[in-house]
């Protein structure tokens, strides 16, 4: 069977020592699987949705600052509107009339004054004219005579757009003397009604601080940033704007001036960045919004951390989960296979598994109790048959030897009865009751050596009787041994054999001597005759089993069986030993152990 | 048995690994939370002065950039010795991890820096440098680089035969120095039409004083120079008040609202100036990549601009000149 066993291969699974070692490391590899999968997703979709929201959040804005700058202009273009609907305007450059001009300049300064007033972030506003009449903010400021403003390209633009209004990118204002203001200017040409040509300029000039100061309002992460570039790829805003011209820094300018509106993500490993466009009609600027990837993933490092640690989490729960699991289906196994060891070695005694909720490990646990049971009860019900099978035996061999016996003296009773000698009879006839009674009222295994020596009597004196002139005894046995528990009909049989095999047999008269007495805490028994004895030969073989059953029938109870029933009864350094030779007669020691002392506990306890 | 032992080496795998992660955020935590500290002690820290507004500027953005927790102190005057020793000592005792230092004096601030180093900081000089190299790390204006753009670009407007006169700002010092010695390389072959060297220790009036007798010495002088921004607006305005602006080109060196007003006007026909916005960039960032245990080379660059009349209100130039947005 075993090696059926283990010439099977058995699957990679149960190649471990157990089966929970083999789940454990199924559910483990199971788990990881499910989890680095999860973590896999989780991130990527995270990572997904992060991006989108900072685009969304981000359009927002760059479309809001977009929309803020539109509405600057819109106000200027009005202003501009406003001042230059009149005549006013074109009186102040072009009208030859002093008077006419003088009205409508302070007209102009008037309405200059109200613009300024009101708008803090409007720094400039004026008319200039090619030949050389102007009015800025008010009549005090003067024209920086060395500005050179035909070499500016924001008036250039204007120059070149007509009558259209300009928007530069931004510049140092230098046209006001001592006054050198970083501005945004909003500019159109003015027509000469005379000439009909484009002989002024209309200028007003938007603080830049006002489109700075809203640039870096919006927070894009701690390194993000935005920036404005005008439709040309100047440079309207931007935070870096120093480095970028000292080449410190580079800046996606063309790409951004190619990309149409959305966002794009530049791929430079740690420093990709997210660049996110919103473009004017109006202005023709480009507002870019640039963050960080990751630092719009600036908690990627943290979330990676979250998760593992999750994952970790349920990983152990996972594994403690299938460590319950397997412990509750190992443990009953392990339970019956160390009962069913027990079993093995034939301990039935304490074998009973406690049986726990109804599943199979229950039923089978039950059947295995209920088999260990049925096998106990069948080798106790053996055991018991066995004990039985001996007693009845027994019995038997008492019943045999009575018959035989009994006859033979009834026989010699009937003949003394009739020579009259009474005496003889009543002796004879009281000896016989007397083992007739001994023999059957103790159906006990175990009797007294005094029981069995007294019993030995009343057969030897019967037949002491019976061969009266061929058969003498003697009885010497301690006193003190007298209460050692023996088996029964050992003395008898004996004594019976050394009759029928040695004193039979002799010419003269044969004495039969029974001694008993303790030695080395043994009790020793000795049956001898000065009979026949035996050979060597018939020594050796006498504590055998004889397998002629007619033999035994003629001998009563046998040699063999007494032997046996000592040795089965006290263990195998007890029994017979015989000592004989040719013509010197035969001794029988029986040695049983001293088991006074016991046997009185033992009684005590069986009753 | 064996189920103890699996049982065992289960509950110690969870531990170590438990470990190795609490390990990994705290490592995280504080690498994320223990930013480079750096002390900036600039000569003098002026609203009104364009030069160190951009040059700490340039710091500001840099340790943005670079994550660095800036502080920034500094003595009263350009000339206070003693107040920046006293700052530097106070900065010491911050326990930085870098020190961006612009000295006051070539000679006596030395025993400070050697200070700083001694107490185991690193030390990067911005703009100046002191009379022994403590430093890691210089930054600043490559002077002879910047005087011999001065020289080539007079060679370049020449008119006539030129007769030169400097007005430079300290005699010995270093950058006049270097500045005169570049000037006379870019001159090349007019090295020689150099008639003379005045010094106006860095004081308009002094130096306009000294312009002025230089003028009267040698009144065929056609070209003056100026080496620094006193030298410069110093010279300018004598040359004004000699009513001698269409007599004698000019080209000075720094930049300050007078002297662009100057430029405008063609007074100057260009100035040199140098890149302190730079300066304090570069500062920081080599000083970061000093602690990163990078690489870098002992002295720095940060470059400088020549800018003309004609290219003034260029885009990337306007920058330079006028580096705030409210003036």
């Amino acid at each position: 069977m075993k090696k059926e066993h283990t010439a099977k291969k058995p699957g990679w699974l149960f190649r471990f020592k157990s089966i929970r070692t083999s789940i454990l490391l199924s559910f483990a590899v199971l788990v990881i699987s499910a989890l680095a999968i999860f973590l896999v997703f989780s991130m990527n979709f995270t990572q997904n949705a992060v991006l989108e929201n900072s685009i969304d959040y981000t359009s927002q804005l760059v479309d809001q600052l977009n929309a803020d700058i539109d509405s600057y202009m819109n106000y200027m273009e009005n202003i501009a509107e406003l001042v230059t609907s009149g005549s006013n305007v074109s009186d102040v450059l072009f009208s030859k009339n002093i008077l006419r001009r003088e009205s409508a300049k302070g007209r102009i300064a008037e309405q200059f004054a109200t613009v300024l007033s009101t708008r803090s972030d409007i720094c400039n506003i004026g008319i200039l004219g090619d030949n050389g009449r102007y009015l800025i903010n008010n009549e005090e400021a003067v024209y920086n005579e060395y500005a050179n403003i035909e070499g500016m390209k924001w008036y250039q633009q204007t120059m070149a757009a007509g009558g259209t209004p300009v928007v530069s990118y931004s510049h140092v204002q230098n046209i006001v003397k001592d006054s050198y203001q970083w501005v945004v200017t909003l500019s159109m040409g003015l027509k000469n009604p005379d000439t009909g040509d484009i002989e002024g300029i209309f200028f007003i000039d938007l603080n830049y601080s006002a489109i700075s100061d809203l640039c870096e309002q919006i927070n894009l992460g701690n390194k993000g940033y935005l920036f404005i570039l005008d439709s040309e790829g100047n440079i309207v805003y931007h935070p870096w704007q120093q480095l970028l011209y000292n080449g410190l820094k580079t800046e996606r300018i063309q790409e951004v001036l190619d990309a149409e509106d959305g966002s794009f993500v530049t791929k430079e490993g740690d420093n990709s960045k997210l660049y996110t466009l919103s473009r004017s009609e109006k202005t023709g600027w480009t507002v870019a919004g640039v963050a960080y990837t990751n630092e719009l993933m600036k908690n990627k490092e943290e979330m990676q951390l979250m998760y593992l640690v999750a994952a970790f989490v349920l990983f152990l729960a996972a594994i403690l989960f299938a460590a319950l699991i397997t412990s509750g289906i190992t443990k009953p196994v392990k339970t019956l296979r160390n009962f069913m060891k027990e079993v093995e070695q034939g301990h039935f005694d304490h074998v009973y598994i406690p049986v726990y909720g109804e599943n199979e490990f229950a039923s089978l646990n039950n059947s295995f109790n209920i088999m260990a049971d049925r096998i106990q009860e069948l080798m106790e019900a053996n055991v018991q048959e066995q004990k039985e099978k001996r007693k009845s035996e027994l019995q038997a061999l008492q019943a045999q030897i009575n018959p035989h016996f009994l006859y033979n003296t009834l026989d010699s009773i009937i003949w003394m009865a009739e020579w009259g000698k009474n005496k003889e009879v009543v002796l004879m006839t009281s000896s016989l009751a007397k083992l007739l009674r001994q023999s059957i009222s103790n159906e006990k295994e175990i009797v007294t050596i005094e029981q069995e020596i007294d019993y030995t009597r009343s057969y030897l004196t019967i037949q002491k009787m019976r061969y009266k002139d061929q058969l003498e005894f003697e009885i010497d046995v301690d006193p003190d041994i007298l209460k050692v528990p023996i088996v029964k009909l050992v003395v008898q049989p004996l004594a019976e054999n050394a009759i029928y095999h040695s004193i039979k047999y002799m010419e003269e008269k044969g004495t039969i001597r029974i001694t008993g007495e303790e030695k080395d805490g043994d009790i020793l028994l000795n049956v001898s005759d000065d009979g026949v004895g035996m050979d060597a030969e018939t020594l050796a073989h006498i504590l055998e089993k004889k397998p002629d059953d007619r033999e035994r029938k003629h001998k009563g109870v046998g040699i063999y069986n007494v032997h046996n029933r000592l040795q089965l009864y006290y263990g195998k350094e007890y029994g017979l030993s015989y000592e004989s030779a040719k013509g010197q007669g035969t001794t029988v020691h029986i040695r049983i152990p001293n088991t006074y002392q016991e046997e009185a506990g033992h009684e005590q306890e069986e009753i | 048995m064996s189920r103890k032992k699996s049982k065992a080496i289960l509950i110690f795998a969870g531990a170590v690994l438990l470990a190795i992660l609490t390990g990994a955020v705290f490592y995280l935590r504080q690498k994320a939370s223990q930013p480079i500290r750096m002390v900036c002690i600039p000569k003098v820290i002026d609203e009104k002065n364009d030069f160190w507004m951009s040059l700490l500027e340039g710091t500001r953005m840099a340790a943005d950039e670079y994550g660095v927790e800036l502080t920034i102190i500094a003595g009263k005057t350009e000339n206070d010795d003693q107040g920046q020793i006293e700052k530097i000592q106070e900065a010491i005792e911050m326990k930085p991890d870098v020190i961006l230092l612009t000295p006051t004096s070539y000679t006596e601030i030395t025993d400070a820096a050697k200070e700083i180093k001694e107490a185991g900081i690193q030390l990067v000089l911005v703009d100046s440098m002191l009379d022994e190299h403590v430093e890691d790390a210089l930054v600043c204006t490559d002077n002879f680089e910047a005087g011999m753009k001065m020289g080539e670009f007079l060679r370049s407007i020449l008119e006539t035969e030129p007769v030169i006169g400097i007005v430079a700002h300290v005699e010995g010092s270093s950058t006049a120095m270097e500045r005169v010695e570049g000037f006379r390389a870019g001159l090349g072959e007019y090295e020689n039409c150099i008639v003379d060297t005045v010094y106006g220790n860095s004081d308009y009036d002094k130096s306009s004083e000294v312009t002025r007798q230089m003028l009267e010495e040698h009144p065929d002088i056609n070209v003056i120079v100026g080496m620094n921004e006193y030298s410069a607006v110093g010279a300018a305005r004598a040359v004004k008040d000699a009513g001698l602006e269409e007599q004698i080109q000019m080209i000075g060196f720094d930049n300050s609202l007078e002297e662009i007003q100057y430029l405008e006007e063609n007074l100057f026909q260009g100035i040199v100036i140098q890149k302190p916005f730079n300066m304090g960039y570069l500062g920081v960032e080599k000083a970061v990549e000093l602690l990163r245990g990078e690489k870098v080379s002992k002295t720095v660059d940060s470059g400088s601009e020549l800018i003309t009349t004609e290219n003034m209100y260029e885009m990337e130039n306007q920058k330079l000149l006028f580096p705030f947005l409210d003036n």
